[in-house]
C-alpha cells in the first residue's frame, strides 16, 4: 500500500531523511516513532506530496506517486497534529465539513457527514461554530474531515497529543474501528504507551535513518537484553537477595520494599522455579509477574545506542 | 472537469460567498462611492463662466496640486480634459482595489502561517487552485464594483448635466485589466513570503515602487539623475502594470484602438507571466511556512 525506496530529503547540507525504505501492506496500523528532529514530519510530508523528496521513490497503491498525482492524493486522509483554529472559525462544524465534501465532489455528502459525526459523538454539535470546540472535539472533527472521502490510507500526526484520558480512549477506539473496516493507518506519535496498544508494526526513525522496523512483539523481544520477574512477598528477608542471586538462572536480584525483582535470561520461563524456591524458603509469593520490555524502553534503548552516532545533527525541518 | 478545476471552482465559490457576507467589501464600496459623490459635487462647484477650475474648490485644489507635483501638469490636464469622471473613476476605484488586493494577500499569508492552506492541500486542492480561486473572487468583485460605479456615475452625470466622455469608458476597461495584474502581483508577493505582514509589505512595496518609477518618468526634469533613472525605469517598466496601463491610455488619446487593445493584451500577458512565476515559486517553496 505504501512503499518508499531510498527516500531522502535534504535541506541544504542537512539531511532530514536519509534513504528510508518503508513497506506497509494494506490494512495495517503502522506506528512511526522518533524523537523531535528525527525526520518523522519530513517523511510524512513527502508521503503526502507536500514536500518534494530530494531523491528516492514513493509508491502508493502500487503506483509511483508524485505531488502531481491528485488522483492518488484523494485516496489519502490526513489528520495533522494541530487544527488550524485561526481560520474558518465563523463556520459551524457542519459547514466546515461540507466545504471539504464539496472539494472532494462527494455525492450525498450530508448523509456521510451526519454518519461520521454520529460515529465520533459530535452529532449534537453539528450546528455549533467550532471556535467553541475543545481540543478533543477539534481532533475528532479533524478525523471526520480526513475520513469524509473514505480514504484508503489515513495518516495521523500525534492524534492523541493533549487529549484527556476519555478523549484518548475515544480516538483510540475510532482508529481501531477504522482499521477493522480495512483502512491502512499510519500514525506518528511520541506517546509510546498508546502506540503499543494500537500498532501492528512500528518503525523507529532517528537522525533521518530508519533504525528498526518490525512487528511490535518481535521488535520488543529482539531488543530486550533480559527480562524481569517481579514477586510481591509478605516480607522481604534481608538475606534473601544474596540467596536468590546464587540461583543458576538469575542474572541479578534487587528488592523494592516487599517486592523482589529478579533479572532472568530473555529465553525460558523461570516463574515456576522461582516461586518453588521461595516457597521452600517458607515465603509466600502474593503475586508473580513477568515484565517484558516496553516500547518506551525499546525506544530509549535504540535512541541511546545511536545518540552518539548522530550527535550534532540538527532539528527537523 | 479535472480535479484542479473542480477545487478552484469550489474554493472560488466559497471565497465569493465569504466576501459577500462580510462587511469589508461593502465598506470599501461605500468609501469609494462617497468619495465619488463629493468629487462630483465639488466639480460642479468648481465650474465658473470660464469652465472648470480646480482651484475654485478646496478639495480639488489640494488634489490638483498633489497630482501636478507627482505627475506634472500635462498629466493633470489630460485627466480633467473630459470633465471630472476620469479622475473620479480612479479615486473611487482605489478603496475597493486596495481592499480586495490587500485582504487577499493578508488572507493568503494567514492561511499559510496557521496551516489552513496545508490542510486544503491534503485533499484534491493544491496551491495553484487556491490562488486561482482568490484571483477569480477578486476579478468578479472588481467587475461588480465597476458596474456599480458606472451606474452611480451615469446617474450623477445625468443629474448634474455632465457626460462621461469616451476616455472614461476606455479607462474603465483598462482599469479592470490593470486590477487583474495588481491582484497577480498580490499572489506573487504571497508566494514569496510566509506570513501576512511580510506578504503585505512586499506587495505594497512593489506597487509603490512601480508608482515611483512612473512618477519619476513624469517629474525628473534634467541631468544625470534623469538619465540614470530613465535607464532604470526603462528596465523596470516592462514588469510594471502601470506602464501598460499608461501605454493603453496614450493610444486612446491618439485614437489608435488597435494599439489600445494590444496594451490590454500586454497587461493580460504580464498577469499570466506573474501567475506562472507565482505557481513555480509556490511549487518550489511548498505550502508550509
Amino acid at each position: 500500500m505504501i512503499q518508499t525506496k531510498n527516500l531522502t530529503k535534504r535541506y541544504g547540507k542537512f539531511t532530514a531523511v536519509d534513504g528510508v525504505n518503508l513497506n506497509i501492506p494494506a490494512g495495517e496500523i503502522y506506528g512511526f516513532l522518533g524523537p523531535n528532529g528525527a525526520g518523522k514530519t519530513s517523511t510524512i510530508m513527502m508521503l503526502l506530496g507536500i514536500v518534494k523528496p530530494t531523491s528516492g521513490e514513493i509508491r502508493l497503491f502500487e503506483e509511483t506517486y508524485t505531488p502531481k498525482r491528485l488522483d492518488l492524493r484523494r485516496r489519502i486522509g490526513m489528520v495533522p497534529e494541530k487544527h488550524p483554529t485561526g481560520m474558518w472559525t465563523w463556520m459551524t462544524a457542519g459547514e466546515y465539513l461540507q466545504m471539504f465534501a464539496d472539494l472532494f465532489g462527494l455525492e450525498d455528502s450530508g448523509r456521510r457527514i451526519d454518519h461520521l459525526l454520529e460515529q465520533v459523538g459530535l452529532a449534537e454539535v453539528k450546528n455549533k461554530k467550532f471556535a467553541e470546540f475543545s481540543r478533543g472535539m477539534l481532533q475528532k472533527l479533524s478525523i471526520v474531515r480526513a475520513l469524509l472521502h473514505d480514504p484508503d490510507i489515513l495518516f495521523l500526526d500525534e492524534p492523541i497529543s493533549g487529549l484527556d484520558p476519555f478523549g484518548v480512549k475515544q480516538i483510540r477506539d475510532l482508529i481501531l474501528e477504522e482499521n477493522r473496516e480495512g483502512r491502512t493507518i499510519f500514525i506518528s506519535s511520541h506517546i509510546l504507551s498508546e502506540m503499543e496498544k494500537l500498532c501492528h508494526r512500528v518503525a523507529i526513525i532517528f537522525g533521518g535513518k530508519l533504525m528498526v522496523e518490525d512487528q511490535m512483539k518481535s521488535m520488543l523481544n529482539t531488543l530486550a537484553k533480559d527480562r524481569e520477574i517481579h514477586v510481591d512477598l509478605e516480607e522481604l528477608p534481608a538475606d534473601l537477595l544474596g540467596k536468590v542471586k546464587a540461583l543458576n538462572f538469575v542474572q541479578d536480584a534487587t528488592g523494592e520494599e516487599k517486592t523482589l525483582v529478579v533479572k532472568v535470561p530473555k529465553t525460558g520461563d523461570y516463574r515456576k522455579e522461582l516461586s518453588k524456591y521461595l516457597i521452600d524458603q517458607n515465603l509466600v509469593p502474593l503475586s508473580i509477574q513477568e515484565k517484558s520490555l516496553s516500547l518506551e524502553e525499546a525506544f530509549v534503548t535504540i535512541t541511546k545506542e545511536n545518540i552518539n552516532l548522530f550527535a550534532g545533527i540538527g532539528g527537523e525541518k | 472537469m479535472n480535479q484542479r478545476a473542480h477545487a478552484t471552482t469550489v474554493l472560488a465559490r466559497r471565497r465569493i460567498f465569504e466576501t459577500l457576507i462580510s462587511p469589508g467589501f461593502y465598506i470599501a464600496q461605500t468609501v469609494g462611492l462617497v468619495l465619488a459623490y463629493f468629487l462630483v459635487a465639488g466639480f460642479v462647484r468648481a465650474i465658473d463662466s470660464s469652465g472648470f477650475d480646480y482651484q475654485l474648490y478646496p478639495a480639488y485644489e489640494l488634489i490638483g496640486r498633489s497630482l501636478v507635483g507627482a505627475f506634472g501638469t500635462t498629466f493633470v490636464e489630460k485627466l480633467f480634459s473630459e470633465g471630472p469622471f476620469l479622475f473620479i473613476l480612479y479615486i473611487a476605484f482605489l478603496p475597493v482595489l486596495l481592499y480586495l488586493a490587500v485582504s487577499s494577500v493578508f488572507r493568503f499569508g494567514l492561511e499559510k502561517k496557521v496551516g489552513a492552506l496545508e490542510l486544503l492541500t491534503y485533499g484534491p486542492a493544491d496551491s495553484t487552485s487556491y490562488f486561482l480561486a482568490a484571483l477569480i473572487k477578486d476579478i468578479l468583485m472588481t467587475a461588480i464594483y465597476l458596474v456599480v460605479l458606472l451606474v452611480f456615475l451615469l446617474v450623477a452625470g445625468v443629474l448634474n448635466n455632465l457626460i462621461l466622455g469616451p476616455s472614461f469608458y476606455y479607462s474603465l476597461i483598462i482599469l479592470f485589466f490593470l486590477s487583474v495584474a495588481i491582484y497577480a502581483y498580490g499572489i506573487f508577493a504571497s508566494s514569496l513570503t510566509d506570513n501576512s505582514a511580510s506578504a503585505i509589505a512586499v506587495f505594497l512595496g512593489l506597487i509603490l515602487f512601480f508608482i515611483i518609477i512612473m512618477m519619476g518618468s513624469f517629474t525628473i526634469v534634467s541631468g544625470y539623475v534623469r538619465n540614470l533613472a530613465s535607464v532604470f525605469a526603462w528596465i523596470i517598466k516592462w514588469i510594471s502594470p502601470l506602464f501598460y496601463w499608461d501605454l493603453a491610455l496614450r493610444f486612446v488619446e491618439v485614437g489608435d484602438w488597435g494599439m489600445y487593445f494590444i496594451g490590454i493584451l500586454l497587461l493580460l500577458v504580464l498577469s499570466m507571466a506573474i501567475l506562472i512565476i507565482s505557481h513555480l515559486t509556490m511549487k518550489a517553496r511548498g505550502v508550509r511556512p
